[in-house]
């Protein structure tokens, strides 16, 4: 299994010398098996140019074939997809996967993406096959030969955790969530920080609770996890409404898992590439110095894993 | 009159090494009037770094006033306003001024941006400052401060996008970003709103070549923004808005290879620059 990242940053897509080495693109990771299944997690700007890739290869003759695999439907999750070029070439397959919302009709959320005023090729125009699959909460489903589980996180309205095996090997995804200490989910705005953990019902208690056991399952035993730490602990404290977690909150899923590696992923737009490696330095310190048990690095666009049998 | 670039590239925002000098940011620039009067034109994912700027004075104490003018509500020209500081800042005043035929439209059209599936914060009456939406008047013209501001409707494709005629302090700016002409290039009443500009920021999406690929975007290529600007004897002309895959090396070229489509047409009086993040000219 070979795991890239195309776009590791939060929020919006931050171009510039400050974030020349860790990248400025939002959100977007491929995941291929070794026998060429093709995943995508997100659609931030770094699908971009993920797509330019895939069209020098199957893509470019449609004959090409691809899952993305939506966490939710934030602008730095789905702000690339019109820019996906594979879309725009008759025969080539494209499968949408995102959680089922009451409201509203998962395919008519990206289509008005694509709609006027806002951008100029109609979302009907796209000549690729395009199916869009809901999924429930706990959803759990082959593709190919890749196994994929899923849970709900804790951030304003959805979000979706991805777990991913193959190869005899296997990759976690928890973007966007904050830690599970008071409640996000479902909220449609949320204008100063919420009820903490001590004010809240008993009921409320025991949702999050097994929010947070189900994330741990998730990572059970995964050989790297690619978690959302947005935040430093300061940044935390004055933003814990906007559903973002610290590198403290993965390594604490991560070590009560067993995951070999952890990822920090979505940088804040504000974080230069020095403050990341500092972050990083944190982390690392954090986790037990030298003789840490967990791996921990900070994902870069460009950045290539081999997992298991590749 | 001091105007400066904080998001020159179209379409989509493009980091990475190849576009560090010129920056990758989405359609912004702002213009500092000399009676501390301050516009926004468009609102791209530079407005975030014109936004953090701001915040050292008024604006982070809630004593900031300032007019954004949307060209059109492309994503590439509205897709900063979520990320914009000042507007988080309870006592900032703000006008919007769009090409919708209502306020009420215009709303609606930024409203859907801020919806809950898409962020966080659902509406922008959420955001903190007091913002006005306001749809260009039947005269097309906007008065801020001792500026005049004349908007004038360019062809964008099938749709429409208005360049801006900034009059203030003596000297003129004019703002012509997404505009595809039909062949023979801008007609008279456009080269009325660009003539004599100190200023013109024109498209120039494409070079020649690449737009000749491309005709039904609706963009300019690089001839046709010589070819306004020498046409409308604008003294300087800067390039604009350029493709998301041109590196920093490719924008060099467009800009030397404007220098001599200029004074091959015997235009070497009009100036030419390439527009890159962080430049501040004064007129």
């Amino acid at each position: 299994m070979r795991v890239r990242f195309w776009g590791v940053r939060g929020s919006l897509p931050v171009p510039g010398a400050r974030t020349e080495r860790y990248g400025g693109n939002t959100s977007c990771v491929e995941v291929t098996s070794a026998s060429g299944t093709r995943i995508i997690i997100d659609g931030g700007t770094g699908i971009r140019r993920l797509g330019k890739e895939l069209m020098r290869a199957e893509f470019e003759s449609g004959k090409g074939q691809a899952h993305i695999l939506i966490s939710h439907t934030h602008w730095d999750h789905i702000q690339g997809l019109p820019f996906f070029s594979p879309f725009y070439r008759g025969g080539n397959r494209l499968f949408v996967y995102a959680r089922q919302r009451d409201d509203q009709n998962l395919r008519s959320v990206f289509a008005s993406q694509a709609d006027a005023p806002f951008f100029p090729v109609s979302f009907d125009r796209t000549r690729a096959s395009v199916a869009f699959r809901e999924l429930h909460d706990g959803a759990k489903f082959e593709i190919e030969d890749m196994q994929v589980s899923t849970t709900r996180l804790n951030h304003p309205h959805v979000a979706t955790a991805y777990s991913i095996a193959a190869d005899g090997a296997r990759v976690a995804y928890i973007a966007d969530t904050a830690p599970f200490t008071d409640i996000l989910f479902g909220q449609e705005f949320l204008s100063g920080p919420p009820l903490q953990h001590t004010q809240l019902s008993r009921t409320d208690k025991t949702k999050l609770k097994a929010m947070a056991s189900a994330v741990v399952r998730l990572c059970e035993g995964a050989d790297l996890v690619i978690y959302d730490t947005m935040y430093t602990a300061d940044e935390y404290r004055q933003y814990p409404h906007f559903g973002h977690s610290r590198p403290s909150d993965a390594i604490t899923v991560c070590q009560q898992a067993g995951v070999k590696t952890l990822a920090l992923f979505h940088h804040a737009p504000d974080r230069s590439d020095a403050e990341v490696d500092a972050m990083l330095d944190g982390a690392r310190a954090q986790a037990g110095g030298k003789n840490r048990k967990l791996e921990i690095v900070a994902a870069f666009e460009g950045l290539d894993l081999l997992l298991g049998k590749v | 009159m001091e105007v400066t670039f904080w998001g020159v590239r179209g379409s989509i925002p493009s980091p990475g090494p190849a576009t560090v000098r010129y920056g990758g940011n989405t359609s912004c620039v702002s213009v500092r009037l000399a009676d501390g009067e301050i516009i926004m034109i468009d609102c791209g994912t530079g407005a975030r770094g014109f936004g953090i700027s701001l915040l050292a004075g008024a604006f982070g104490k809630g004593k900031g006033s300032a007019t954004v003018l949307l060209s059109h509500a492309h994503w590439d020209h509205i897709q900063g306003f979520p990320f914009f500081g000042p507007f988080y800042v309870p006592g900032n005043r703000f006008t919007v001024v769009g090409g919708s035929q209502s306020a009420e439209l215009l709303e609606r059209v930024l409203e859907r941006q801020m919806a809950a599936q898409f962020f966080p914060v659902q509406s922008y009456r959420n955001m903190g400052a007091h913002i006005e939406m306001r749809a260009i008047p039947e005269d097309r013209e906007v008065r801020v401060g001792a500026a005049k501001i004349t908007a004038h409707p360019n062809p964008h494709g099938p749709t429409q996008v208005m360049a801006f005629r900034i009059e203030a302090d003596g000297k003129t700016l004019v703002y012509a970003s997404d505009v595809g002409y039909e062949s023979g290039g801008p007609p008279e009443d456009t080269l009325a709103i660009y003539r004599g500009a100190d200023l013109l920021i024109h498209d120039s999406t494409f070079t020649p070549e690449d737009r000749a690929e491309r005709m039904s975007r609706g963009l300019s290529s690089l001839d046709d923004a010589v070819d306004a600007a020498a046409r409308a004897q604008a003294k300087r002309l800067a390039l604009f808005h350029y493709d998301q895959d041109y590196s920093d090396h490719d924008v060099d070229e467009l800009v030397v290879r404007g220098r001599r489509l200029l004074d091959a047409r015997g235009a070497e009086e009009v100036e030419i620059l390439g527009a890159a993040e962080g430049l501040t000219l004064t007129l």
